[in-house]
Parts: C-alpha cells; sequence; structure tokens
C-alpha cells in the first residue's frame, strides 16, 4: 500500500509540475496575457486539468514494473552511443512509416485504416490550430497602414504577413473546417465498422469504442455550425453554439486521460520498444531449457524474469527462487527459460502423464 | 480416342488443381448471410449435419448444426473448410470437348451440342461393337437418387450389364461379407449405442483421420468403462491411447480373428446358447480355428501371445460390445474373409441385436451405404436385388416398365471393366464421380486402358485427373448444387438439401444423365422432373427388398433427423399401411420380423439365422519376397479426401498436409540410411514412387504407409497390386510387397508442380 | 458477456490432431482468417500425441500484467481478451511470459492476438468454434452438471502449477476422477517426461514392452 502511494505522490508531483510548465508557458507566450482571449479561459483550464491527468496518469503507467523496464531499456538503446546515428534515423523512419502512414493499421485492414488516418490526422490539425489560439501563443492582427495584410504572430514574435484576401488565408481561417471534415468522414467509416462488423460488435464498450466516436463527431459537428452561423447565417445562435461546442471539447480535453484517446500518449512507446527489440534481435538469444532451440532475446526473457518476481509471479524452478531472491542473476532453472511451444507440450504431456498413470492402473485392476 | 490431349502440365495450369482461400465476401466479418442451409458434407460416411451460409447464390461459410443427433455440431477439418469448393476457379462452368490446339488441351462449347455429339458417339459405338461396348462408371459420393438413375441408366437405356462404381474399392468386402453372415447389408447399430459397451474392437480403421467424429463416440464409451481394442500396422491416434493395440502385419487379420476365437473357444467364452438357437455353421468355423493355436497365430499375425490372450479375454467375458472395421481389413484379396472372421467373433458373443452390442463396417464415401443398395453395382438392382435373380428382375422390370429381358445380366467390377477396355471389348466409356487414375490400384495400368477408349465422356464439376483423357466433359453438380439422400454410415436416411444453383452451363447430374437418354432417342423412364421424382419411384423399386425404403419420405427425413432403412410402407407382418413407421435402428433385435425370415428369426434369412461363415486366411498376393521384403500399406490422411478431386482445391486443407510422404519406422530408416526429410524411393513390381521421407516409430518397422490421395508420380497407386478379393473384387490396397530406398535424386516434378498439383 | 453457467473443458489426451479446430477458429469473426488455437505434436517422431491449447483464461492473467501497454483486460466475464488494438505495442512480452504459450505476435499488423472464446459466439449463446467442432470433444463446452454426468472418469480442474507458482484458470482441464478436491497439474513436472508412441501397456510379468513393435524384426 504504502508503495501505490508513493507511486501516487510521485505521479502528482509529475502533474502538478506539467500543470505549472503549461500555465507559465501560457503567461509568457501570450506576453502576460495580453494575447489571452478571456472568452477561452474554459478550454485553458481543461487543458490545464488535461496536462495534469495525463501526466499523471503517463507517470503512474511508466512505474508499473513492465513499462519501467521497457522505458529504461528502451532509453538505454536507443541513446547506445554507438548506435544513436542510425537509430534516429531510423527513428525518422518508422515515425513516417508507423506513425504518420499508419501502416501497421493499414495491414489490419484498408477501412480501419482509412477512418484512423482521417481521425488521426484531423485530430492532429485540430489541435495543432486550436492549442496554440486557446493560450494565446498564435495571434493575427491587421498590418499598421495595410489593412489588406494580416501578420502572425507567435509567442508575441511577429512572423510573417499574408493578404487577407487570398487563398492562403481561406484555407488558414479555416483550417478546423478542414480537419472537422476528416474527422467527421474518419468517424463515419468507423462508426460503419462498429455497427455491421460482426468481431468489433462482439467485443467493443461503449465507454472505450463508442463515446469517443461520438466525442469527436460532436465536437466536429458543434464547430462546423459555428462556422455556419456566422458565414451564412449571421451569428444566428452563435452563444449557444459556442457555449455547446466549448462543452464537447471541455469533456473531451478533462476525459483525456481516462478513455480510448490516452493512446495518443501512450502509443509512442511502440516506437521505443522496436529499438529494444532490435537490439534482442542482434544479442544474445535464450535457448529454450527442453528444447534446446533459441526462442526470444536473452535480455527479454531476463527482463521478464525480473519483472514477474516485482509482479509477485513465482515462475523459478526449484531452488532457482532462493537464488534470485538473493539477487543472484539465474542462468537456468527458471519458468520464463522454456520456450512457448514446449510449455505448450508440457500441458500435454504432464496431463498425459496423469492419464498414463491411471490407465494403467485401471488396466491393472482389470487383469 | 482417350489420350491425353497436350501435355499434362499445361492441362494443370489451366484447369488446376489450384487453391481456394477465404477471400472476399467469405473473409469478410461484417456479411449476413441470405439463409443457412440444413445439409449435411459432402465427404465422407458419417455425413455430419452442417448449415451451409448462402449469399448470392455462394456457400460463403458454414455454421455447426447442432441439432443433427449424429454429430451434434462436431466436423473435422474437411467438413470445415468444404464451403471453399463453390465458386472455385477450377471450376467447370461449360461442356468441353478434346481439343489439343486449346491451350489447355480442352475447349469449351454449348452443353447442347455436347450431349448431342456424345449420344452420337454412343450410338456409333453401339450399332458399330454392339451395346455391351459402352460402360459406365458411378460412384457413392451420389445421392441415392442418381445412383439409382445411373442403374437405371446404364440397362435400360444404354442397354449394357457393364456399369459398376466406387464403392468397390470401399464398401464391398463388407457387403459381401454381411450378405452371406446377416442376410442384410448394413450397421446393425445406431452409434448412440456403442455409450455404455463394454469393448469396442476396432479392426483396421483409422477412426482418428477417417472417421474423425466416431472418435468421440469411442471415447465416450470408455470414460463410460469401455475398453477399447486397436488392430493396426500403424498407431494411429486412436491406437495411441487405446486400451489394447494390437501391432498386426498387413494382411494378416483373418488369422488374428481365428486365433482369437479360437481361445475363446478353448475359455468357453462363447454364447452357446445363442449360436445354437441363432446361427448355423459354428463347427465348421470352430473346426478351421483349432489350428490357429496362441503361439502359431502370433507367429503368423505378428500380434504378441499375450496381446491375443487379452484381446480374446476382454472380448470374450464382455456383457456387451460392439466392432467396427473398415478398410484396413477390407482391402485385401482376403478382404470379406477377414470381415467375416470379425462377424464370427461378435456371433460366437452373441452380443448383437441389442442395445450397446453390435457390428459394424464404417464407411467410406458420403453414400458408402446407400450407394450399395440401388442398383449401379454390376450384380445389382434397385432394393438391395439380386440382378441374377429372376423374381427380383421381373419386380423391377415392372416399376421400369421394361421386358424383363431387356435387362442385362450382371456385369463386372470397376477394375475388370478396365481389363475389358484393355482387351478391346469395351470401346466406350461414361464416368460419372469417379476418378480411376488416382483411385484404382497399379494405376499406371488404368492409364494404358484409358488411352485404348474410342470414346469416353467424363461427367464432373471439376476436371479430375481421370477426366483430363476425355474426349468430351459434360459440367455436372457440386453437392450443395443439387438435392437428394444418401444413407450414412448407421443406415440412417438422410437429405442432402441443395443450398445454390449450379453456375453457367453446369448442370445437376441428373439432368446431363436424361438429357443423354433424351439424345439418344430412348428417353422411356428418363422424364423425371425432380430428385424428389425419382426417390418416389426408387421407393417403389426398393418396396419389398432388404434396402427396404418404400416408408421413407424426405418430411419424415426431416422430422425425424434421418430413417434407419428398411422403413416399409406397409407392415411387414400384417400388409397394412404403415404410414408412421419409425425405420429400423437396430437390426436383429429378439423377435423382430423380417420380411426373408417371415418371423423364423431375427437375420435376414429364410430360417432367421445367422451364418458363421469360415474365415480362410490366405497369403496375400504379392507378399513381401526376398526381392521386396517389406510391407506397403496405403491410406488417408484426415485433410485429404479420396483421390484428391475436391480436397486437393482448398487450401487450408492443402496447408495442413502438402504433399504425400512415406511413414518409415526409425529402424528401418537407419538400416536404409534414410533420415527425416530426405527424398526416398518406394519401388514395387507395378513402379516406383520418390517422396519425402516421415521417420516415425508409429509404424511397424517393417512396413511403410503412403497415403493415397495425390495423382501422377505422387500417387501411390502406382505401387499398389491389383489383386482382388474372388468375392467381392475389392482391391488389396493394404498391403504389397515393396523396397525402399533412399532416392538417387529429387522427382523430376520438384519446382513444376505446386504440392497439390 | 459470455453466460455464466457455461465453461470451457479441455481434455489433451482425447486429442487427435485432426485440425477441425484450427480450420473452424479462423472462421470466427473476432479473428477471421487467423487461428488462434494451437495444435502441436508433441514430437512427432516418436507419437502421434497431440496438445490442442486455448487460452486458458487465468484468473490473474500473467499475460495482462506483465503488458507494458495495459492493453490486455479481462472483461467481467472472466475472458481474457485479446490485446486492445489502440493500446498494444507489440513488444512480445505476453508471448513469452504466458505459461500456457498462448499468445501469438503479429508483426505486421503489429498486434497481438490470442483466443477470445469465440467471443462473438460466447456473447451470442453459442459455443466457441473449436470446441463445437471438435469430433473428439477434447475441447467441450458446456455446463459442469452436463461434462460430471458425460466424463465419469474425469473430472475437472483448473490449477496449475509452475516452478513455485500456481495459477488459477477459467479453462478447465478433464484429469483423471480422484479424491482430491482441487488436483493441481503440475506441468513443470512434466519437463522429462517423453512422448511414447502408446501411453498404455498392457500389465504382464516384467512390465509390458512400451514399444509395441519391439518384436519386429527388419
Amino acid at each position: 500500500m504504502a508503495q501505490v502511494a508513493k507511486e501516487k505522490i510521485k505521479s502528482g508531483v509529475a502533474g502538478a509540475v506539467a500543470s505549472a510548465i503549461l500555465a507559465i508557458l501560457i503567461v509568457v507566450g501570450s506576453r502576460n496575457l495580453n494575447h489571452f482571449d478571456a472568452a477561452l479561459v474554459g478550454y485553458t483550464f481543461a487543458t490545464l486539468f488535461a496536462a495534469f491527468g495525463i501526466t499523471y496518469r503517463y507517470a503512474m503507467w511508466l512505474q508499473r514494473p513492465p513499462t519501467r523496464m521497457y522505458w529504461r531499456r528502451g532509453w538505454r538503446v536507443f541513446l547506445n552511443p554507438r548506435l544513436i546515428g542510425s537509430n534516429v534515423l531510423e527513428l525518422a523512419r518508422r515515425f513516417f512509416v508507423e506513425f504518420a502512414a499508419n501502416r501497421f493499421i493499414f495491414r489490419r485492414g484498408k477501412g480501419r485504416w482509412i477512418a484512423h488516418w482521417l481521425i488521426m490526422w484531423g485530430c492532429l490539425i485540430g489541435a495543432a490550430i486550436t492549442f496554440p489560439l486557446v493560450w494565446g501563443w498564435i495571434h493575427f492582427e491587421t498590418v499598421p497602414g495595410n489593412t489588406a495584410l494580416y501578420r502572425t504572430f507567435v509567442f508575441g514574435f511577429a512572423m510573417q504577413d499574408f493578404p487577407v484576401e487570398s487563398a492562403f488565408a481561406f484555407i488558414i481561417f479555416h483550417g478546423l473546417v478542414w480537419a472537422s471534415f476528416l474527422v467527421i468522414a474518419g468517424v463515419m467509416i468507423a462508426f460503419r465498422r462498429r455497427m455491421i462488423d460482426h468481431g468489433a460488435v462482439a467485443v467493443q464498450q461503449f465507454g472505450e469504442d463508442i463515446l469517443p466516436l461520438l466525442l469527436l463527431f460532436a465536437i466536429s459537428v458543434t464547430g462546423l455550425m459555428l462556422t455556419v452561423s456566422y458565414t451564412w447565417l449571421r451569428g444566428y445562435a452563435y452563444d449557444f453554439l459556442a457555449i455547446l461546442h466549448a462543452i464537447t471539447v471541455i469533456l473531451t480535453l478533462v476525459w483525456l486521460p481516462f478513455g480510448k484517446f490516452f493512446h495518443l500518449f501512450q502509443r509512442p512507446a511502440q516506437l521505443g520498444v522496436s529499438f529494444y527489440k532490435d537490439a534482442g534481435k542482434t544479442g544474445e538469444q535464450a535457448k529454450c531449457l527442453r528444447c534446446g532451440e533459441p526462442f526470444a532475446s536473452a535480455m527479454m526473457v531476463r527482463d521478464l524474469a525480473v519483472v514477474e518476481r516485482q509482479l509477485g509471479f513465482r515462475y523459478e524452478l526449484g531452488e532457482a527462487e532462493e537464488k534470485s531472491s538473493r539477487g543472484e542473476e539465474m542462468k537456468t532453472g527458471h519458468y520464463q527459460q522454456v520456450c512457448p511451444r514446449c510449455r505448450r507440450a508440457l500441458f500435454g504431456l504432464a496431463q498425459g502423464a496423469l492419464w498414463r498413470r491411471a490407465l494403467n492402473d485401471r488396466l491393472g485392476e482389470a487383469s | 480416342m482417350a489420350t491425353i490431349p497436350v501435355d499434362e502440365l499445361k492441362i494443370i495450369q489451366q484447369f488446376g488443381p489450384h487453391l481456394a482461400w477465404m477471400a472476399g465476401e467469405r473473409l469478410s466479418t461484417s456479411v449476413e448471410p441470405e439463409k443457412l442451409v440444413k445439409t449435411h458434407c459432402c465427404f465422407c460416411g458419417q455425413q455430419c449435419g452442417i448449415q451451409l451460409k448462402v449469399r448470392d447464390n455462394e456457400v460463403i461459410g458454414f455454421e455447426p448444426w447442432e441439432d443433427f443427433p449424429f454429430n451434434r455440431g462436431m466436423l473435422c477439418p474437411k467438413g470445415v473448410k468444404r464451403y471453399l469448393q463453390g465458386s472455385h476457379p477450377d471450376r467447370l462452368t461449360s461442356a468441353l470437348r478434346r481439343d489439343p490446339t486449346a491451350p489447355g488441351g480442352f475447349a469449351p462449347m454449348a452443353y447442347t451440342e455436347a450431349i448431342a455429339k456424345v449420344a452420337a458417339e454412343i450410338q456409333r459405338i453401339q450399332s458399330t461393337h454392339g451395346n455391351s461396348a459402352i460402360a459406365m462408371l458411378s460412384g457413392a459420393s451420389l445421392t441415392t437418387e442418381k445412383t439409382y438413375l445411373n442403374g437405371k441408366f446404364a440397362r435400360v437405356c444404354l442397354k449394357t450389364p457393364y456399369i459398376d462404381y466406387n464403392g468397390r474399392l470401399c464398401m464391398v468386402s463388407a457387403g459381401a461379407a454381411n450378405k452371406k453372415a446377416f442376410g442384410i447389408d448394413r450397421t446393425t447399430n445406431p452409434w448412440s449405442d456403442m455409450i455404455g459397451t463394454d469393448v469396442i474392437w476396432v479392426a483396421g480403421s483409422n477412426v482418428a483421420e477417417c472417421s474423425p467424429i466416431t472418435t468421440n463416440y469411442i471415447w465416450q464409451a470408455r470414460e463410460l468403462g469401455a475398453k477399447v481394442i486397436v488392430q493396426d500396422p500403424r498407431i494411429t491416434p486412436i491406437a495411441r491411447t487405446c486400451d489394447l493395440f494390437l501391432p498386426v502385419k498387413p494382411g494378416r487379420d483373418a488369422a488374428v480373428f481365428a486365433g482369437v476365437l479360437n481361445l475363446m473357444i478353448e475359455n468357453g467364452w462363447i454364447d452357446r446358447p445363442f449360436i445354437e438357437q441363432h446361427t448355423v455353421g459354428f463347427e465348421q468355423v470352430a473346426e478351421y480355428c483349432k489350428q490357429w493355436t496362441a503361439a502359431k497365430t502370433a507367429e503368423v499375425s505378428g500380434v504378441p501371445e499375450r496381446s491375443l490372450r487379452q484381446a480374446a479375454e476382454w472380448w470374450g467375458k464382455a456383457n456387451s460390445s460392439f466392432l467396427l472395421h473398415a478398410r484396413g481389413i477390407e482391402h485385401h484379396s482376403n478382404g470379406v474373409q477377414n470381415a467375416l472372421g470379425t462377424i464370427n467373433l461378435v456371433l460366437a458373443s452373441g452380443r448383437i441385436g441389442r442395445p450397446k452390442s453390435g457390428y459394424g463396417t464404417i464407411t467410406g464415401q458420403a453414400n458408402g451405404q446407400g450407394g450399395r443398395e440401388h442398383g449401379q453395382k454390376c450384380d445389382q438392382l434397385p432394393g438391395w436385388r439380386d440382378i441374377a435373380n429372376p423374381e427380383h428382375r421381373k419386380y423391377i422390370a415392372s416399376v421400369w416398365k421394361v421386358d424383363e429381358k431387356d435387362i442385362p445380366g450382371p456385369g463386372v467390377d470397376a477394375y475388370e471393366l478396365f481389363r475389358k477396355i484393355d482387351a478391346g471389348e469395351i470401346k466406350g466409356l461414361i464416368s460419372m464421380c469417379f476418378n480411376p487414375k488416382v483411385s484404382l490400384p497399379d494405376n499406371n495400368f488404368i492409364t494404358r486402358a484409358l488411352e485404348k477408349l474410342e470414346f469416353y465422356v467424363a461427367i464432373d464439376f471439376f476436371l479430375n485427373d481421370t477426366a483430363r483423357h476425355a474426349d468430351f466433359v459434360l459440367p455436372g453438380s457440386l453437392q450443395e448444387e443439387d438435392e437428394g439422400v444418401v444413407a450414412q454410415v448407421e443406415g440412417r436416411v438422410i437429405k442432402i438439401n441443395k443450398a445454390v444453383d449450379c453456375p453457367g452451363e453446369a448442370r445437376p447430374d441428373w439432368v446431363i444423365v436424361q438429357d443423354i437418354a433424351r439424345a439418344l432417342n430412348r428417353p422411356h423412364g428418363f422424364t423425371f422432373n425432380s430428385p424428389r421424382e425419382i426417390f418416389e419411384e426408387l421407393r417403389i423399386a426398393s418396396k419389398g427388398g432388404v434396402a427396404d425404403y418404400s416408408g421413407i419420405t424426405y418430411e419424415k427425413i426431416e422430422k425425424r433427423f434421418g430413417v434407419f432403412w428398411p422403413c416399409p410402407s406397409h407392415d411387414y407382418k400384417t400388409g397394412e399401411p404403415a404410414p408412421d413407421h419409425p425405420g429400423t435402428p437396430r437390426l436383429f433385435e429378439p423377435g423382430s420380423y423380417n420380411p426373408v425370415a417371415k418371423g423364423a428369426g431375427p437375420f435376414y434369412f429364410a430360417d432367421g439365422k445367422a451364418r458363421f461363415n469360415v474365415a480362410d486366411y490366405r497369403v496375400p498376393i504379392d507378399d513381401i519376397s526376398e526381392e521386396y521384403p517389406f510391407f506397403l500399406t496405403t491410406g488417408r490422411v484426415v485433410s485429404q479426401f479420396l483421390s484428391g478431386t475436391q480436397t486437393r482445391r482448398i487450401g487450408p486443407l492443402v496447408d495442413q498436409y502438402p504433399e504425400p510422404r512415406i511413414e518409415v519406422h526409425p529402424r528401418l530408416a537407419e538400416k536404409l540410411g534414410i533420415k527425416d526429410g530426405d527424398w526416398t524411393t518406394a519401388e514395387t513390381r507395378r513402379g516406383t514412387i520418390t517422396l519425402k521421407a516421415m521417420v516415425v516409430t508409429t509404424i511397424r518397422p517393417d512396413t511403410i504407409f503412403i497415403p493415397y490421395h495425390w495423382a501422377g508420380k505422387k500417387s501411390a497407386n502406382q505401387l499398389t497390386v491389383a489383386a482382388q478379393d474372388p468375392i467381392s473384387k475389392i482391391p488389396q490396397y493394404k498391403v504389397c510387397g515393396c523396397r525402399v530406398r533412399k532416392a538417387d535424386a529429387p522427382p523430376d516434378y520438384v519446382g513444376k508442380l505446386e504440392a497439390q498439383q | 458477456m459470455k453466460p455464466e453457467h457455461l465453461h470451457f473443458f479441455i481434455d489433451p489426451n482425447r486429442c487427435i490432431g485432426c485440425q477441425a479446430c484450427v480450420q473452424a477458429c479462423s472462421e470466427c469473426d473476432t479473428h477471421r482468417g487467423t487461428s488462434m488455437i494451437h495444435l502441436e505434436y508433441v514430437e512427432r517422431s516418436s507419437s502421434v500425441q497431440t496438445v490442442p491449447v486455448v487460452c486458458m483464461h487465468c484468473e490473474q492473467p500473467t499475460c495482462a500484467e506483465v503488458c507494458p501497454a495495459d492493453a490486455i483486460k479481462r472483461t467481467g466475464d472472466g475472458v481474457v481478451q485479446s490485446a486492445r488494438k489502440p493500446r498494444c505495442i507489440a513488444c512480445g512480452n505476453c508471448v513469452v511470459a504466458c505459461p500456457f504459450g498462448v499468445p501469438e505476435l503479429y508483426e505486421d499488423k503489429q498486434i497481438m492476438m490470442k483466443c477470445d472464446m469465440c467471443y462473438d459466439r460466447a456473447t451470442a449463446g453459442k459455443k466457441p468454434m473449436c470446441a463445437t467442432v471438435c469430433p473428439s470433444q477434447a475441447l467441450f463446452f458446456g455446463t459442469r452438471e452436463q461434462i460430471e454426468q458425460l466424463r465419469p472418469m474425469s473430472m475437472p480442474t483448473n490449477q496449475f502449477r509452475f516452478g513455485n507458482q500456481t495459477i488459477t484458470t477459467r479453462v478447465n482441464m478433464m484429469v483423471p476422477r480422484s479424491g482430491a478436491q482441487r488436483p493441481l497439474v503440475n506441468v513443470t513436472d512434466a519437463m522429462d517426461e517423453k512422448p511414447r508412441a502408446r501411453t498404455v501397456s498392457l500389465p504382464v510379468a516384467g512390465g509390458g514392452a512400451a514399444d509395441p513393435f519391439a518384436e519386429v524384426e527388419v
């Protein structure tokens, strides 16, 4: 219990620090809130909460034995001075192929891939526009003396100028509209699958799988309605719609650390894991205690044995447990060193042996 | 002219076997079937109930049919993936004619034109060489309606005595033995009677691979206390954990049965009162068995004496028992004797015709039972009638509305039919549901015989290996494209239901047969409009015969999950109509009445008594010798079926066991310098084969095993001997002498053919 | 939810290695086209013994505990589900850690998948595909009363010992009936066990020959 409490305190501190940093950045970036839009204060507090929540949960997650092991090992492998160069290149490649293009999802199914890709990029674009605006990090002003030009300010520094009546301006100022188009299309495809795919229907849960889609849909639609209102309806019901939109966004932000969206933060671990696996492949291989065949990286098998012990499992064979409790490294005698195929064989052999004895006993009685 | 039109590789490229996989709607998880069709698997004689998922006239998957009492949803891998045979890229959707200029050696042609050509050729041959110059080969995977129609077609339309079927390679030894011993040819009890029995003896049946569903019955019986005896030269999966294994030398089964019976007699473990009251001929059998002392039996059969004694004790002292046998003891030139040997054990025990006590042969093909009942056998007329029996001929002539004199006499068995082709007596051949080039022994001879045909038409849904010789190929129907009945292993008549229509110009087989009859201008008796109409005539034709279907209707089958024949329309004793006759799940029950014995006893002879028959052990033909010192035995694997025409086209099944291998015991392998996976050559007096070795301790060290489902250079039947049982004419697939050596080089097809081709 | 009163019972000794389960498994909609069940020869050269292995659905699943991504969840009905797709980072910890050797990693799709008792079927009141088709009923799905009545020689257990660790599972294994209340199958005791051509040998003086072909001359 003390352990858990300690972890919670650590995570709480981390969360508070993250929120504080974000708050400071908001103040600094908006030049002492000069460029901060007071109407967006609800959003700001939601992001501050989300920053706390995400960091808290991330920290809790990192303290789980298997995650901690991977986190440490992943960085150590990645930062290996001899490999850092190629690792960075490989990271860039994987970033594009797996993260930007979602290749692994493509391989799970084209429909799923297109849905995920649209939703992901819609959300990323939306977030890239919304957050800097909300935090006052970016704002636009007409160029003094030339009302036909807009000037972009980032963190209070003047950046690019561009004509108000340009395609560029149209694209930029409607960025959220485009983003919502992507999200809505993706959500529709995802919904369709969740309605007709027997497999998905069987395992999906409302909170985990349906609610996120509903939230994204709600954000996109209410956002679009705002655009419709001020573009064509002269601001009809604008205030109401603005509140509605704010509610959907704030709910999503607050929910970010708890639900499916947390995978946004968790998922990049996949990139780290891939380096651990690469290192495992080239390193020493664990040979099965039973069949003698290599079956996994020796590093992984050792790490898992440690993790299992930390988790309270006792897969040591016989006297091996004493050794491990004395902190000695195990060379033999841990069930983890039996390959999965042999584990399945043992499962059958163990039961077969029971039946062999029983059937032979029965024969003995019969004759 | 029935030579292969072009290089076989080109035919294979065009017509397969290619592999079908789950794809499209069959792989989709969001497609709803339009309907579920309750039917049965198209493969083995177990005929497991299955529901086919249908959408857009395509079978897209299956759903277990748990209400069907025999298998209650259970299926083997073939049943699970059977649906992939439909909508197959190799499927024939038009008629073909031999055309050496066409890319695959065959060119499509209009169906009606093909029928006209076929009829013209039949007419030409018959007018030149006589009616008997045309022969027909039929199959036991067809519905009973089709087998009935084919038998009638040969005799009434073609007017030839020469029709036989591929049950000749399957059921005839058991059939002949049953006829001799019981006067009726059917498994005596439903499988559910196994549950609760004391002893189950499985002789020559790789139950796990050839009739997988039966395994559950056996294990279930064991849970309730049964002891299981398995007799086999290989330790098959069921033999691994059985209670007593009799590792018999191939071809020595009759010796085992005689030896065990002798031990039973010596120890008084026989049912004297039953033998006296209900059987004839015991004394001769007992006399014969005297020479089979335990020591001699052990020496001849290769089964240790202590195992023989244990078997005799268990079998002899049991209160209830079930004996099952299959091709392992039947595929012998001594096959009928072997089967009679098992029957003698059963009769001597007196345990037959009761709950929990039965006897049966495990049928091989879908309609292994029904296909041997209604007239496609060379010597048979519908209702298990005898074509040489004047009474029987008269009755069938009246049903067919023909002159009795016009019905030809007995023909010859399928192998003899090829000998007649070879001798030039038979000039033309029609085949349906039979792939003799893979399935008959010494199949190099079969190829030579086929090449001598003036005219050959094959009716099939894929271009099977034999059909490559055809002048014309007519596109027939898959099982799921037609309806009709079959009789499964227990003698239960069940209904195959149609799930989809034939694609393209393909037709239900019975339509094709009738179209030929019409084109020959001999339509009399071939104007049925549906399988149901054929069945209605079959009911009448079978009435009063031993295999009496007259009380069976499609509706009754559906209502009762199948009906066990005999099921008469009129009570045998009173002659009163019996529309609700439930059929006969269990034969020979005490006090039962049958139309042959007329109350004299439960068995189907005039005196109502069963017959003991001396089951004489004979050394197999082409037995091992100095020149050919090892036994070759052949059989099946679970993922393939018969000649593989269907299963070698289903990807997941081919993956499971892609190519044949030679099973060799490590002791033999070591002696020959062969390691697991080595290319190994087996050679007999007929031919040689080179396959990879599979070195396993689960086979007798003096025996090798090759599964037979593959064609061409991978065909085990290049090696087997065409020796046949003198009574049943079944070929001796299960034993011949061979020699084995490490191959000089891999076979030349390596790299050219896919595994299944 | 999988119905509470229905359970999975596995009896590898009954298995005949026909692979009906493997073929049928790929028909399920939660993993269509990919089979999740394992069926292997222990060692074909010396025996036809085969072992079917489904997910045993541990009460405290090692796979889930060692998952760094928290991707493996046990639903309220006791079914340990395949890795949640958004979370699984394809590290393979579960594959190497599972004491029964069940999970499989699909590198191309970057996902772990495993037997989920045919969740699409189980939640619709149907039996899992493998247990429905299994011709030897080595895989059985039904009530405790049914199995008790069908298998008087056997009894179910759900406790397995691996080294010093005891694992309790949702899926039951059938073992010979004995006096024990909750028999425990010591899996790692079988480390030195060899697959045998025949498991049963006749009790004769001097012990039965384990090899039934011992007397056959080559």
